[in-house]
């Protein structure tokens, strides 16, 4: 097991992956050339469905059934995991080489103890008693920054948060001291700040211990600023791989150039700052307040107390006409909820002028209202009936709002206006792609030609570069027909470059709004400032 | 819980036995009683108050633990039905024991050898568990094990304390029979919580540490996939009680089932009101204690 | 359509399950047409008879045929089995719905009331409705559709409940539809499907329960061509002929197993997105 500097630790040589299904083999990857050596950092870049994950399953030989091996080696410091039998890999998981996984809420079991999971690794690898693994497991934690390890090993998955979370699973990956780990999007679950210092974590112990590291993200920023050397990987095949500067600078092929291009970098600006605010605002939100929580029947009985929980908290927002204003904050901030107060989902507390009415309850919002305030939502897939075609979704709000006479005319124009073909109108959703359904969602809410479209998270389910075409539309849109946007996002880099004004939540308060251009100014509010610096900036430096 | 859960069963009984084309005293003096008499006696009884009143009546004695007369035997009903709950009960734990030792083990044999020879052995076998109701199994079990093989004795029921030996033979086929569709039912739950866990990303993510298959189901999968089986136990608790009635029915085991259907029959309405409310206060309390099982075990499940 | 039959028929189970399903509502509507003896007929020399030409699976304890007699009974008991789920599921749907339509205070008591009738085993219940209407087959299908009632509710419920916090919900409430048409256009489609599963599922449980009322002596009577009946009449007998009692149980279990694998085959075709 020992390796000269110029050995790779790990070696993908013309690797192919194949699925069985009903219609024939599913390439998922195709001849993959890969190495790393060890002190390195590999990122591994592509959208869903290219295939990144399936090379982490490949390399820890965790293959589903139907999956077939047409040819080419993966070199563990020289031992081909090919050959390998389901017991020798035993040991060698965990020990030789692990893995962080995305989401650690759910790659942690509910119903055993943090310390439990991770003591377990070493019993079974460093040959260690329960009670020497129980002490070293408290030293591990302490070493990835967990104040109070003690206490820490004898808490729950439920009890501990996201990011301590994380730290326990990066723990039991370093615990064996592997000569290769796989880190599989560790930080896209996470919050902003979270996320930052989790990466600062694992840059800081990589460099400790000179792992052979394959990071495998969608996020091109976000692996620009940790990995020293990129593969791009689309449709199972790697497009182009070098150092992170070469990529960046100087990238080969097209693919990759449209991937740099689809990046959102708050330096290029893609709106004009030419709204002016006026003495009369579309909208005026003033102190909306949202509270959940009602009392059980049979608590009520037994007079036991229930706490109310606040979702938003005496907001005070304006937002002008053909104006975009960003909402950013990290998840539970109230973004959301603000949004469904104001297209009448929540029950909400105090008051928001609407063009001049004002608006007390979702009992006020009237046809009018509904026809100028519209919303999308997240996930595309939620949004759109599965058992409605989408002429049927995009013909209703038609009848509610427009004229219906010639209506598959009219939906063909919709379609159109959000670069879909016509013939889609007789398609259900689930015959669709991500992007296309959002935009199909987009046309539904520009159909009553609306004064504010509040976008919830809308593009944050979508590819980068999809991501990219979805907001170059909404941008059209936005310049067409002046309607002004509600875009919430957590994804501030975006948010910087198509947003007006910034509005900054954190847990149901706002905490500022500000002008885009003017967010990264030193004098901004404590918690914005906190958030600026955590999000990786779009390798400014390389272009 | 428990109390309104009871408060509507007994609202629903007493509103069913009211409504019940029986009159009580005519069924306790018989067909001839005179007119004077019948009055008399439905004064005593209270037949002549307002419904409401009655109910009150019937509840608040029934609250302090007297369950009221037989019109059958002319003896009191707690007792009897009591006695009969026992014996009920002696069945109904044998029929679960028995379901957990072979409906778990199936479960999870079937889910670890998905798809496999085994899964499609045991998925067969708990498809045909359903199609037969209890009266149909018992007949057929009485009619090969009894009539044919002579191994086990057709019906009747002795008590364990007077022979224990023989008691246990003679609950053999009611215990198998109505453990079958509870085996199917469950052990169709166990694989299917099983497959789900076992596709679970802390399962895949264990695996991933080098935890052999083995350890992974036994310390991460086996808990959390067999929780949620308590409660589907506790659920079909009910179905349990509603295979007792019929398999006392047919082995002449004198339990609260038997009682039941000779209280329907003999329009026995005390009988059937006790006999009712006991059965779904059984039910509520297993699912009362289930509900608290599941929440302790699910909060501090832990391997030492 | 057809590509729903397809999608159905690609499962083992859908595939045996219509054949089986198939077969039933076959004899249900054919059966008594070529049946080809008076199934009500006694003939005392030819009693306990095996199967024979004449006698497809034998004759019965007063020399009647047996394979007639199924072919008869199949209506009695198939088409109640059916109409008393369908009733059942109406009644259960409606109180799911409005329940979860109302929710609040009004949705926890109804859940708390059908969880406390839910209490009283369903074949108790069903005997106590029976008991109270009368014994017949009429009552016994009545019963049987109370019995079934509470359960449906409860499912109905989850489910409309799942599918109200769905964002295509959300959405057409932001966009001021109607209820009536959110509840129709919307949220009934997508809140059927599950409900004809669970339906196809119960119409097994049904004609075990409708065999027992009849086993109990409060269903079908005498001499009716019930199948549950036709057990419960042979227990007497079946020393002397093994046959009265197997045929009619296996007619019950075919129903029983056709219905169960169909419901589990709709489940697959059924989800849209697979």
């Amino acid at each position: 097991m020992t390796n000269t500097e110029d050995c790779p630790v790990l070696a993908i040589e013309n690797y192919s992956l194949d699925y069985e299904t009903a219609n024939g083999p599913y390439h998922a990857l195709k001849t993959i050339n890969l190495a790393i050596k060890r002190g390195e950092i590999l990122g591994l870049v592509g959208e869903s469905g290219s295939g990144k994950t399936s090379l982490a399953w490949s390399i820890m030989r965790y293959l589903p059934t139907n999956a077939r091996e047409p040819g080419g080696k993966i070199l563990l410091c020289g031992d081909n995991l090919l050959e390998k039998s389901e017991r020798q890999m035993e040991t060698f998981r965990g020990r030789r080489i692990s893995m962080v996984f995305q989401d650690p809420s759910t790659s942690l079991n509910p119903t055993l103890s943090l310390g439990t999971q991770l003591s377990e690794v070493l019993v079974r690898h460093r040959g260690l008693t329960r009670q020497q693994a129980w002490k070293e497991g408290e030293a591990l934690l302490a070493h990835v920054g967990l104040k109070t390890p003690a206490q820490m090993m004898h808490r729950m998955p439920h009890e501990a948060s996201g990011g301590e979370k994380q730290r326990v699973v990066i723990a039991s990956a370093f615990a064996c001291n592997p000569q290769c780990i796989i880190f599989d999007e560790p930080t896209t679950a996470l919050d902003v700040i979270t996320s930052r210092q989790i990466l600062d974590l694992f840059v800081e112990l990589q460099a400790e211990t000179g792992v052979a590291s394959l990071y495998i993200s969608h996020d091109l920023a976000l692996v620009a600023r940790t990995a020293s050397r990129v593969a791009v990987i689309r449709r199972g095949g790697i497009v182009e791989q070098g150092s992170v500067r070469e990529i960046f600078i100087n990238p080969q092929q097209a693919y990759t150039r449209e991937l740099i291009a689809a990046v959102p970098d708050p330096a290029h600006r893609l709106v004009k700052d030419d709204v002016v605010a006026t003495d009369e605002p579309l909208v005026k939100v003033e102190n909306v307040s949202v509270y959940f929580g009602r009392k059980p029947f049979f608590a009520a009985l037994t007079g036991r107390k229930m706490d109310r929980v606040t979702g938003n908290n005496a907001i005070n927002l304006v937002v002008n006409a053909s104006e975009i204003l960003g909402i950013v904050g990290e998840s539970g901030s109230g973004k959301s909820t603000l949004a469904k107060a104001m297209t009448g989902l929540n029950r909400f507390e105090g008051r928001i002028w609407f063009d001049g009415r004002e608006i007390c309850s979702s009992s006020d919002m009237d046809n009018a209202y509904r026809k100028d305030v519209q919303i999308i939502f997240q996930h595309p897939d939620a949004s759109l009936n599965p058992r409605q075609k989408i002429s049927e979704i995009l013909s209703r709000p038609l009848k509610l709002f427009g004229n219906a006479t010639d209506l598959d005319k009219q939906i063909g124009d919709m379609l159109e206006q959000v670069r879909l073909p016509r013939t889609h109108a007789n398609r259900y959703p689930h015959q669709l792609s991500g992007g296309e359904k959002q935009r199909v969602a987009i046309a539904r809410a520009f159909a009553s030609r609306p004064k504010l479209v509040i976008c919830d998270e809308i593009t944050s389910a979508l590819d980068v570069s999809v991501q990219a075409s979805v907001v170059e539309l909404l941008l059209e849109l936005q310049k067409a027909s002046g309607t002004a946007y509600l875009f919430i996002t957590h994804d501030l880099n975006l948010i910087r470059q198509i947003a007006h004004r910034i509005a900054v939540m954190y847990r149901g308060d706002l905490i500022e709004v500000v002008k885009a251009d003017e967010i990264d100014n030193p004098d901004r509010a404590d918690y914005t400032r906190r958030l600026i610096e955590a999000v990786p900036r779009a390798a400014a430096q390389y272009q | 819980m428990i109390v309104y859960t009871l408060f509507v069963v007994s609202l629903i009984v007493f509103a069913i036995t009211q409504i019940l084309p029986a009159d009580a005293a005519v069924m306790m003096l018989g067909e001839n009683a005179t007119k004077e008499a019948l009055d008399a006696l439905r004064q005593t009884m209270g037949l002549d108050a307002p419904v409401w009143q009655q109910y009150a009546t019937w509840l608040w004695h029934v609250l302090q633990g007297n369950l009221g007369t037989s019109l059958r035997t002319g003896q009191p009903v707690g007792p009897a039905m009591f006695e009969a709950l026992g014996r009920s009960l002696l069945l109904a734990v044998f029929s679960i024991g028995l379901m957990l030792i072979l409906a778990v083990p199936l479960g999870i044999i079937a889910a670890i050898r998905r798809g496999k020879v085994a899964d499609i052995v045991v998925s067969l076998v708990s498809y045909a568990g359903v199609a037969l109701p209890e009266f149909v199994t018992a007949t057929i079990a009485v009619l090969i094990f009894a009539d044919w093989m002579k191994w086990l004795p057709p019906t009747g029921y002795v008590p364990l304390t007077e022979n224990f030996v023989d008691g246990i033979v003679h609950l053999v086929l009611p215990v198998c029979v109505i453990s079958i569709i509870l085996i199917a039912h469950v052990s169709r739950m166990v694989r299917s919580e099983l497959v789900d866990v076992l596709h679970t990303d802390y399962i895949r993510a264990a695996r991933l540490k080098g935890i052999s298959s083995g350890q992974v189901l036994r310390r991460h999968a086996l808990r959390n996939a067999l929780l949620p089986t308590i409660t589907i136990v506790a659920l079909d608790v009910g179905y349990l009680l509603g295979g007792v009635i019929v398999v006392e029915e047919i082995f002449a085991i004198p339990g609260i089932g038997r009682q039941l259907i000779v209280a329907i029959q003999a329009r026995d309405l005390p009988a059937i009101q006790a006999g009712v409310l006991i059965m779904a206060a059984t039910y509520s309390i297993v699912n009362f204690i289930a509900d608290i099982l599941y929440a302790w075990l699910d909060k501090r499940i832990q391997y030492d | 359509m057809t590509e729903f039959m397809k999608r159905l028929l690609k499962t083992p189970q859908g595939a045996i399950g219509i054949l089986l399903v198939g077969l039933v509502m076959l004899v249900v509507v054919f059966g008594p047409m070529v049946a080809p003896h008076d199934p009500e007929a006694l003939s005392p020399l030819s009693r306990y008879k095996g199967p024979s030409l004449s006698y497809w699976l034998g004759t019965d304890q007063y020399g009647r045929d047996i394979f007639s007699r199924l072919l008869i009974g199949a209506r009695a008991t198939v088409v109640m089995a059916v109409l008393a789920t369908i009733a059942g599921t109406l009644i259960g749907a409606l109180i799911g719905t409005a329940s979860a339509f109302l929710g609040g205070r009004a949705d926890e008591l109804i859940m708390r009331t059908i969880d406390a009738v839910m209490s009283i085993p369903s074949l108790l219940f069903a005997l106590l409705v029976v008991n109270l209407l009368g014994s017949s087959t009429i009552n016994a299908l009545i019963a049987v559709a109370i019995a079934f009632a509470p359960g449906m509710a409860r499912i109905t419920r989850s489910v409309a409940l799942s599918v109200r916090k769905q964002d295509y919900v959300n959405a057409a409430i932001a966009r001021g539809e109607s209820s009536a048409y959110i509840i129709r256009r919307e949220m009934l489609p997508n809140v059927v499907a599950p409900i004809i599963v669970e339906m196809t599922i119960r119409v097994s449980f049904a004609v075990m329960l409708f065999a027992t009322l009849s086993f109990l002596g409060l269903g079908a009577q005498p001499p009716a061509a019930e199948w549950g009946l036709m057990v419960s009449e042979a227990r007497r007998y079946m020393h002397l002929s093994a046959g009265i009692l197997i045929w009619p149980s296996v007619a019950i279990a075919i129903v029983a197993v056709g219905f169960n694998l169909l419901g589990d085959g709709l489940r697959d075709a059924l989800n849209p997105r697979t």
